[in-house]
């Protein structure tokens, strides 16, 4: 207690100031103080603009990808050109390949334009032009399907090629098509006379969300449907393996593992899963699954064990979170009557944690479901699946593409048609997050339960 | 230790530096602090007592408007200082604090070096107009927190390394450096070892010569040794209020007696 | 016999092996009710237990062995076929792996042919290299070869085939025969006295313990199989010009200049563009979460934030190449028809459009973590700068931040090794031209752009331009991984300290 002597000497007397006035260097304190929360406030706001311009961007360049312009034309399906024999034969038939049902087209198109009145010096095959590449491909898959219809005359919906479709949409103008050769000036003029008589109009195309990718030439014709089911067919594997494997892996660590070395290696090599880069994924699926053990390239079944081993440590760490959350008593209670340790977990334990484990899973999942890096590294981009598979076995197997790998494959193509159709796969992949993200939500919100 | 001659000291009557009129203290729909009136003098050790959850902390951290940081309190009343409303408009809580220093139970160091701990008021404040100035500062501080000696030859070392007595030592210099008019202390040898407190509460009473010191402690012995004056809090009323001798030998409310001699709390 | 078994896929075995499960589970179960006198009160464990029991011994081990199979089986066949195989073949052929992936090709297309019908198995394993025509046999059953088949690799396929086919007869009858020892053996545990349930979970316990070290396995997985591609790549290059050598030239007849310096200087700077844009808004913005902002406003700010963090990173990647991009080149780019004037970009893909978006997909990753960290810094510290007369600010600067500055780094760690490791958003948005430059609006390229590129590319898989692929992946793991423990470990020295 020597210190205390050593203050004797009275404290510096204090002019007592007013609390009533803010000092000089109050005031600037203050100011500091509100430059700070103006800061916070920025990088809020900053953060939130970000997502408002994302999201603006993706919504309003997205759109236009579900609505396509169809150009209605009645075509008379000439004896003469599909059935030379006249006997029906549908080998014979199908010998006329799509290059003989262009000119039906080009007829039928110059004789709507008689019809209509419009003028213009376009020959019957330019005209044909405004169609879709996809078009006589239409006509002859019909008259495949109905030969009792050869000879007759039938309305058809016909895709219009993407440069109508683009000015419509505002895409192409008069201006941007001067070094063009896929369209011109005259052909616009058409296809305004066609929009005002109402033969060519721009509306919801269904066979966006459910048809499959198209060549190049085509962008008008692609669609996400056989993307989706290979992305579903991946999440059918994710969630047929991940699922038992993540929740016996949190069971075990959270429950049953003893306190020692190796358990400590496992938990620290989960949380060191969690943060590898998904293409080191990518390159194990190759190396290993295709690789090594010959599994087909770009199957779903391929990617679904990849996205398998990139979820686990997600579920593995949030089933562990569930499994915790549940407190002691109850399992000291189920081993009270006499169950043993493995019936207390599967018994109470398990399913009081389950709507925890399921949301997690969910969660999971949805991440899986955006991941696209280790599809392109084991060759889920780049081809055209152009049937959806017939079985589920062939859903695994066969090659196949994913939603995101989808969009990357759109996104390269370097063509505005095909970049609006890249946006509007965001849109499909995002609804789908979002449903996921919110059946997560109302899981916990529901079933939340607080001990 | 020598607490009988520290309880000995005379009460000589002091200017009154702080008044509480008719405080109400509520968080949320909890009414914590009934219609208080008490004046404090200056220059004396007061200590508030009274069993746990009584309103005495409550109380005292209205004095420097610490319960401002909690989102549900809400204070009603007038506490003056040196006759000012503190919870007027025009007051600032920060210009409040720097006169109203506070302690607290839990020994609470910032992770920096001993010397940062005691700078950190001064510096904020500008208390100090050269490296010079602010050396002598921390200097007297640490000596008035009876801690210099200890600590003198490792200013550099960070505050967590200190023990828990020399910590909460520490943190007395360091609300001593800002020069505070009062000390609030609240239980501040609560989560100290006997011999720590032992050198806290001689600390105190030699704090008296400069401060008006407010101390809540849950311990009687304590509140006997080291103040002038005690207030008995029970269920957020303030019972009785007097000089400490007269509290511990002569209660007028029988709730203070039967807390004194144990029988509630 | 061995026809018979070899032509069982691996999906009819396990499904065969699991209905004798089934049949097991059954049987087992009533011949334990049996033994105790049809009362299951006399049974040690519950009937269902002993048809566990035998299920877990029929399949199990049967299955087990069954994995492990198919996993060694193509590494013994490879070993027995590559004998065959010339010495001097392999050495003008570049690599063994591209001479077993021609062994392998053939092989398919003879399974191919045999199976159509376009051959007899006799003749598929009787054919002769010099008298026959391999390739436009096998083409006419559309197994396409790209060059013509010489006779040892003719030998060896023939030999692949042969061996493949009696292994995988082997392995059907020695998965069948563990599976019937299995029912055997639980036949003869089943008794009134058996103690089912205990050695059920013990069973059970050790399924649980494959799933958890399977986390290992992975690890393991990705470390081998990235390491024994690159020490092939080693063979072919040399490491000096790898890992010090300045440029990168990929070229499709060999002789490629691969360092990893321009891709990994690339990596770093688009890495440090974003962290520029990502830490301090996501730090700020966790310090008003946590510090000023009312519970509404943080209920409400905080999911929008982090909906930041679950868009796809492919979506990043097109909003960097179709938006940001040309924002960009509108302001910096186009001469006098832009914003500023000047010409500094031409192109939509640079280190800038890169580093913004993705900073913009970090802003919620440093943010989150930020504000649990702040979260963790004990009230008492702030009680005591407030007590001193600090404010807000004050306190959140010179008390709060220093604090929470270890767990802080720990996240910004983090936040750089995702950066690092992030590909989608630079595949994209950043351009393919590998160069050492500080120029921020021109396009670079990064590792994890060169892996996408080299392993999707044409060329050859046993080459060097592809192998270094497997390369830069380990360097990139062993980057990224030494991050994220140096992360970890020090937020968790940080919590601790506040625990």
């Amino acid at each position: 207690m020597t210190d205390v002597a050593n203050t004797g000497a009275p404290a510096a007397p204090k002019t007592s100031k007013s609390l009533l006035t803010q000092d000089a260097r109050t005031i600037k304190r203050n100011r500091a103080e509100t430059r700070f929360k103006m800061y916070g406030i920025a990088a809020i706001s900053i953060g939130m603009l970000m997502l408002v311009i994302l999201l603006t961007t993706i919504i309003g360049r997205g759109t236009g990808a579900f609505q396509q312009t169809f150009i209605t034309l009645s075509v008379p399906l000439t004896e003469a050109k599909i059935d030379k024999t006249g006997t029906r034969d549908i080998e014979q038939i199908k010998k006329v390949s799509t290059f003989g049902y262009a000119p039906l087209l080009s007829a039928a198109f110059a004789q709507k334009v008689t019809e209509l009145g419009i003028e213009t010096d376009l020959k019957p095959k330019d005209m044909a032009n405004l169609l879709s590449k996809d078009a006589p491909a239409t006509l002859r898959d019909y008259v495949l399907e109905n030969l009792d219809q050869i000879g007759q005359t039938v309305e058809f919906e016909f895709l219009a090629q993407s440069r109508v479709d683009g000015y419509l949409k505002d895409r192409v103008d008069r201006g941007s098509i001067a070094n063009d050769k896929n369209i011109s000036a005259e052909q616009l003029d058409l296809v305004d006379g066609l929009l005002v008589a109402g033969t060519l109009e721009k509306r919801f195309n269904i066979s966006f969300i459910t048809g499959a990718d198209a060549s190049d030439a085509r962008p008008e014709a692609a669609g996400m449907g056989v993307s989706m089911i290979g992305s579903l067919s991946m999440m059918l594997v994710v969630l047929v393996l991940a699922l038992p494997i993540g929740v016996a892996a949190s069971i075990y660590l959270e429950e049953f593992a003893p306190k020692n070395w190796i358990t400590d290696v496992i938990e620290v090599n989960i949380s060191n899963l969690a943060a590898v880069p998904s293409i080191v994924f990518g390159i194990l699926g190759l190396a290993v699954f295709i690789n090594y053990m010959h599994l087909p390239n770009s199957a779903p079944l391929v990617g679904g064990l990849v996205l398998t081993l990139m979820t686990l440590p997600t579920i593995i760490i949030s089933t562990r979170a569930s499994l915790k959350a549940v407190p002691p008593s109850i399992r000291d209670a189920a081993l009270g009557v006499g169950a043993s340790k493995m019936q207390s977990v599967f018994h109470h334990v398990l399913p009081l944690a389950a709507p925890g484990i399921l949301t997690g899973t969910i969660i999971g999942l949805a991440q899986a479901l955006g991941e696209t890096a280790p599809l392109l590294l084991i060759g889920m981009v780049g081809f055209i699946a152009s049937n959806p598979p017939e079985t589920i076995a062939e859903g695994l197997l066969s090659p196949n593409s994913a939603m995101p790998a989808q969009i990357y494959e759109w996104a390269k193509r370097s063509d505005p048609a095909f970049y609006e159709r890249a946006w509007g796969g965001i849109i499909i992949l995002l609804v789908f997050l979002i449903s996921m993200n919110a059946i997560a939500v109302m899981l916990r919100r529901r079933f939340e339960r607080r001990w | 230790m020598k607490d009988s001659n520290i309880s000995e000291n005379d009460v000589i009557t002091q200017p009154v530096k702080i008044a509480a009129r008719n405080v109400q203290v509520y968080y949320g729909d909890n009414h914590a602090i009934k219609d208080v009136n008490v004046e404090i003098d200056d220059k004396t050790v007061t200590a508030f007592i009274g069993p746990s959850g009584c309103g005495k902390s409550t109380f005292l951290r209205c004095i420097n408007r610490m319960n401002d940081t909690i989102d549900i309190c809400r204070v009603t009343g007038d506490i003056e200082i040196d006759g000012e409303d503190i919870y007027d408009r025009k007051v600032d809580p920060v210009q409040l604090r720097a006169k109203v220093g506070m302690v607290f139970q839990k020994p609470n160091p910032f992770p920096k070096s001993i010397y940062d701990n005691v700078a950190y008021g001064p510096r904020i404040h500008g208390l100090a107009r050269n490296k010079a100035e602010l050396d002598d500062i921390v200097e007297r501080a640490l000596k008035r927190g009876a801690i210099w000696n200890e600590v003198k030859d490792r200013l550099n070392e960070p505050g967590t390394g200190l023990s828990g007595g020399q910590q909460q030592r520490l943190c007395i210099a360091r609300a001593v450096a800002t020069e505070p008019e009062v000390l609030l202390m609240d239980e501040p040898c609560s989560a100290l070892d006997p011999i720590a407190t032992a050198q806290v509460e001689e600390l105190i009473d030699e704090l008296r010569q400069n401060y008006s010191v407010v101390i809540v402690t849950h311990s009687m012995q304590q509140a006997a040794r080291v103040s002038q004056k005690t207030a008995f809090f029970h269920l957020g009323h303030l019972v009785e209020f007097g000089d400490t001798d007269k509290i511990f030998t002569a209660p007028e409310d029988p709730r203070t007696e039967s807390y004194i001699t144990g029988r509630i709390g | 016999m061995t026809q018979l078994f070899s032509s069982i896929s691996a999906s009819v075995l396990v499904l065969i092996v699991l209905g004798l499960g089934i049949v097991g589970y059954v049987t087992m179960r009533s011949r334990a009710i049996a033994s105790g006198g049809g009362d299951a009160r006399n049974l040690h464990s519950l009937p269902s237990y002993y048809g566990a029991n035998a299920a877990m011994m029929i399949a199990i081990p049967s299955l087990l062995v069954m994995v492990l199979w198919m996993l060694l089986q193509p590494m013994v066949i490879q070993n027995t076929v590559i004998k065959l195989i010339p010495d001097q073949m392999v050495s003008e052929g570049s690599s063994v792996g591209l001479v077993m992936s021609d062994v392998r090709r053939i092989a398919d297309g003879l399974d191919a042919a045999v199976a159509q019908g376009a051959m007899s198995g006799q003749e598929a394993a009787g054919l002769d290299a010099v008298e026959t025509d391999v390739r436009s046999r096998l083409a006419e059953v559309g197994v396409a070869l790209g060059s013509d088949v010489q006779a040892p690799i003719l030998a060896a396929a023939q030999k692949y085939r042969l061996l493949s086919q009696s292994w995988r007869a082997a392995m059907v009858a020695v998965v069948l025969v563990m599976a019937l020892a299995g029912l055997g053996f639980a036949y003869r545990q089943t008794d009134k006295d058996f103690r089912a349930r205990n050695v059920v979970e013990a069973g059970v316990k050790g399924l649980l313990i494959i799933a958890a070290s399977l986390a290992i396995l992975t690890t393991v997985g990705i470390v081998f199989s990235m390491l024994f591609e690159s020490i092939n790549f080693f063979r072919m290059h040399p490491w000096q010009d790898f890992f010090l050598g300045g440029s990168w030239a990929p070229n499709f007849r060999g002789n490629s200049d691969l360092s990893i310096l321009p891709l990994l200087w690339g990596t770093l700077y688009i890495s440090f563009i974003a962290l520029l844009v990502a830490v301090p808004i996501g730090l700020f913005a966790a310090i008003y979460l946590s510090e000023y902002a009312g519970p509404k406003v943080r209920s409400a700010a905080k999911p929008l934030l982090e909906i930041l963090a679950g868009i796809p990173t492919i979506v990043y990647g097109l909003f960097a190449l179709l938006t940001v991009g040309p924002f960009l080149v509108n302001i910096f780019g186009r001469g006098d028809n832009g914003v500023l004037g000047v010409d500094w970009m031409s192109g939509a893909t640079s280190v800038l459009t890169a580093g913004l978006v993705m900073g913009i997909m970090l802003i919620p990753f440093v943010s989150s973590l930020s504000d649990d960290i702040i979260n963790a810094v004990p009230q008492s510290l702030r009680d005591g700068s407030y007590g001193l007369g600090a404010t807000h600010s004050e306190t959140v600067r010179q008390v709060i931040l220093p604090a929470a500055l270890p767990g802080i780094v720990g996240a910004i760690l983090l936040a750089a090794s995702r950066a690092i490791g992030e590909t989608m958003i630079v595949v994209l948005g950043a351009g393919a031209i590998a160069r050492f430059s500080g120029n921020p609006f021109e396009g670079m390229t990064t590792i994890t752009t060169r892996i996408v590129s080299q392993l999707t590319g044409d060329t050859d898989f046993a080459s060097a331009e592809t192998l270094v692929a497997f390369a830069l992946g380990l360097t990139l793991f062993v980057l990224t991984l030494a991050l994220n423990v140096l992360a970890l470990y020090i937020v968790r020295k940080y919590r601790e300290q506040y625990e």
